[in-house]
Formats: structure tokens, C-alpha cells, sequence
């Protein structure tokens, strides 16, 4: 095997090649035992590290102390006394800080608030990332998430298994969009987190919606809720996710 | 650009990442404590420069620091673990130099699919910090060969060749080990 076939092998099974280049090299692969061989160890290898390496996690502790730093208003905290007070005082300082930003963040909610339910459910989504976690339940059953929103909400939402079309359902939260609480279900595309809020229909989109700093947002009705999708994906993922929810929601 | 707004675009463009990021530096640090100094360390480098983010792809953009970060750190804590960049003879001699069992080149993938976590991350964990944060940033963190080239500041060739090395020695080092 040559070298340049090495990095040809290892473009193609990354979906790197150009698709000329791909049907060319498949056809390679069928007639050469050790290119293929190889190829099933590198893909060995990838099964085997995606599957036993699971993606860290950045602890509560760091997220705090970054967080910190992205507070809406100005509250001095000194980086350098971590490392000349200890790393106790540290954390507690930071911690401390935490309580303040919380109370000012919400307040920098209330007054951002005239600006419409994208950038209030983009903000959802954004805050959803920062918590340790997404979701208040973590499922994959839909007959876990949906009796959850059960006991919150007046009603809940439809919860549509989407894990065939490539969005593994992740759990549910309950966000507040203008003033209203609405049944937040998230899916996730790959390494990537999907909120999809269910809004009453007079909360539906007043006209088309623009990206929101880097996150896209689709919107829909089905007649008697208006469905909000946002997530860092690309917008043409972000479009099939929409697609799929829909056409599983015309299943009985 | 006001105080105020750095500190939007910072929550913006970089929290979002924040996982992503640690993953990296855990990877080139090599340990949690360490890796929570690089991330924090970048996230400041970050927000003092966030005026310089024009847009685009923010993943990248962060861990273009990250990574800069992890590099400075290693150079100061573990100096011999900073491999010339593109001294890949040098690497390859190192390679035959601490392979003291003689390796099967070609091991059956079904090994290699058994392989455990532990043994897993210690042959990611011996491959020169190059070889290393490019394997990882395909695999663990599944970003595209752009990406990569742009957040490693090499060709995309570069990227190519890295990637195909590093995984052949992990494979080599997954035979070797029964």
C-alpha cells in the first residue's frame, strides 16, 4: 500500500473525497484485500474510540468560573487570587459571583424582553447549553418525557420518537417564553443540541427569522401550537429535523 | 466594542463551546486539573479578544485558542512533549526507539474493535502531541479536515497525513498489546 493510498483510504472513509474520487476509490476497495483490510481496522478503530471514549465534560466548577467572566454586568473578580489565595478561595469567590449573576441575568432577560420570542428562545437554548445539563429529564423513552410535562404544564406536548431519522430524543425542560411556560423537548443531531419549544399559536413567527448569533431557528404550526426548532446546526439539518418531527406527528 | 458587549458575544461564542474546549486541552494536557488552567486560561485570552471574532465558525475559533493555550502550556510544564511540527522522521525514529515488543503490522480488526478503554486512551496518549490533537479533533470531537487545518494552522495536507499516521501507530500499538 502506498502512501498516497493511506491518505486516500483515510479521506474516504472521513467522507472527505470529492464524489468522483469516491466512486473511483469504492471501486479500488472491491478488487484490493489489503486496502480493504486496512480500512476495516481503521474503522475498527473509530467504532471502538466512539464508543469507549466518551466526550468530557467541562465540571460545573469550570463552567461557573468561565461563566463568570460572560456576566451582564461588570463585578470584579480577581483571576490571579485563585492561584495567590488557594484554590478554595478561589471557588468560593466565584461561586459567590455566581449568586449575583444569576439574580442580574434574569434582570437582563426581563429588559431584553421587547425583542421577541427568537432571541427569547435562542436565549433558552443558549442558557440550556451553559447548565450542566440541557434538560431537567434526561430520557431517551418518550414514554419517560412526555408524562413528565404532564404534571407541570395544563397540557402536554406530542413527544415523537425521532431516533431512526438520525435525532435521538435527549430529554425535556420547561422554558418561559413571554411570561408563558412552554414544553421544551431536546433532541440531539450528532454532538449537536436541538430545542424544540411548543408555543400557543398567537406566540408564532411575525415574519421571516434570521439566524440569531450562529444559531438557527425554524419555526412551524399544526394549527393549535406553534412548533419553535433552535440549534446550532446548519440550517438545512435544522430543516430535515423540522421535516421529520412533522411527518412523524401525522402518524396516529 | 463596549464592555457590555464582549461580554454577550463571550457568552455567545464561546460557553456554547465550553465543553469541546476542555475535551481538547484534557487531550493535549494529558489530566482534568491541567487541562481546567488551559481552558480557563484560554477563555480569558478569548474574551479579551473577542472584538477580533468576525464571525463565522465559532467552534474553530475557540478552539484555535484552546489549543494555542494547551501548546503554550506544554511548552513551560512538559517541554520534550512539543515535538517539532513537521519533523516527521524525527518521530518516526522516536517510535522504533520505545516499541519494545515487536509490533504485528496488521492486526485483525476485531482486535482492534475489542480493545479497552484503558489501552485505548494510552495509545492516543503516547502519540506525539501532534499526531495526537488531530486524531482526536476527527475522532472525539468530529470536526471536518477544514476545521482542523484551520484550528491546527497547517494544509489540509498536513491534516491528511497526520490523521493517517496517527491512526496506523494507535493500530500498530492495539496489535501489540495483547
Amino acid at each position: 500500500m502506498t502512501e498516497n493510498d493511506r491518505l486516500l483510504l483515510n479521506a474516504y472513509i472521513d467522507g472527505e473525497l470529492d464524489p468522483a474520487h469516491m466512486l473511483e476509490f469504492e471501486q479500488r476497495l472491491a478488487g484490493d484485500g489489503p486496502l480493504a483490510d486496512e480500512r476495516a481496522r481503521i474503522e475498527a478503530l473509530r467504532g471502538a474510540m466512539r464508543e469507549r471514549l466518551p466526550r468530557a465534560t467541562a465540571s460545573p466548577e469550570l463552567r461557573r468560573r468561565v461563566a463568570a467572566l460572560a456576566r451582564p454586568r461588570p463585578f470584579a473578580i480577581d483571576w490571579g487570587a485563585r492561584r495567590g489565595l488557594g484554590a478554595k478561595w478561589g471557588a468560593m469567590a466565584a461561586s459567590i459571583a455566581v449568586a449575583f449573576a444569576v439574580g442580574s441575568a434574569a434582570t437582563y432577560l426581563a429588559i431584553r424582553g421587547d425583542r421577541g420570542e427568537p432571541d427569547l428562545l435562542v436565549s433558552s437554548h443558549m442558557r440550556a447549553l451553559m447548565a450542566s445539563q440541557p434538560v431537567e429529564v434526561a430520557s431517551s423513552d418518550r414514554h419517560t418525557v412526555k408524562p413528565w410535562f404532564n404534571g407541570k404544564l395544563p397540557q402536554s406536548p406530542r413527544v415523537i420518537d425521532l431516533a431512526a431519522q438520525g435525532f435521538p430524543l435527549a430529554g425535556g425542560r420547561i422554558d418561559v417564553i413571554s411570561l408563558t411556560p412552554a414544553p421544551t423537548l431536546v433532541y440531539r443531531a450528532r454532538q449537536h443540541v436541538i430545542s424544540l419549544t411548543a408555543l400557543p399559536v398567537s406566540l408564532r413567527a411575525r415574519g421571516p427569522i434570521r439566524p440569531i448569533d450562529g444559531y438557527n431557528v425554524v419555526e412551524w404550526t399544526d394549527g393549535s401550537l406553534a412548533y419553535w426548532a433552535v440549534s446550532d446546526l446548519a440550517a438545512p439539518e435544522l430543516e430535515n429535523f423540522a421535516k421529520a418531527f412533522r411527518a412523524g406527528d401525522a402518524e396516529p | 466594542m463596549d464592555r457590555g458587549d464582549s461580554k454577550a458575544r463571550f457568552a455567545n461564542v464561546v460557553i456554547p463551546h465550553l465543553d469541546d474546549a476542555y475535551s481538547v486541552a484534557r487531550w493535549v494536557t494529558g489530566n482534568r486539573a491541567d487541562a481546567e488552567d488551559v481552558v480557563q486560561e484560554a477563555c480569558l485570552r478569548a474574551f479579551r479578544g473577542i472584538g477580533g471574532f468576525t464571525g463565522g465558525n465559532g467552534r474553530a475559533w475557540v478552539l484555535t485558542i484552546v489549543r494555542n493555550a494547551a501548546y503554550d502550556w506544554l511548552r513551560k510544564n512538559r517541554p520534550p512533549a512539543v515535538v517539532h511540527v513537521d519533523d516527521l522522521e524525527a518521530v518516526e525514529r522516536m517510535r522504533s526507539a520505545d516499541d519494545a515488543a515487536p509490533a504485528p503490522d496488521n492486526p485483525e480488526a476485531a482486535l482492534i474493535a475489542r480493545a479497552d478503554e484503558v489501552k485505548l486512551e494510552a495509545a492516543i496518549a503516547s502519540l506525539p502531541a501532534i499526531f495526537r490533537e488531530t486524531l482526536v479533533l476527527r475522532d472525539v470531537q468530529g470536526l471536518d479536515y477544514r476545521e482542523i487545518a484551520t484550528i491546527t494552522d497547517v494544509p489540509i495536507g498536513t491534516v491528511m497525513s497526520r490523521l493517517a499516521r496517527a491512526r496506523r501507530r494507535v493500530i500498530e500499538m492495539l496489535g501489540a498489546h495483547r
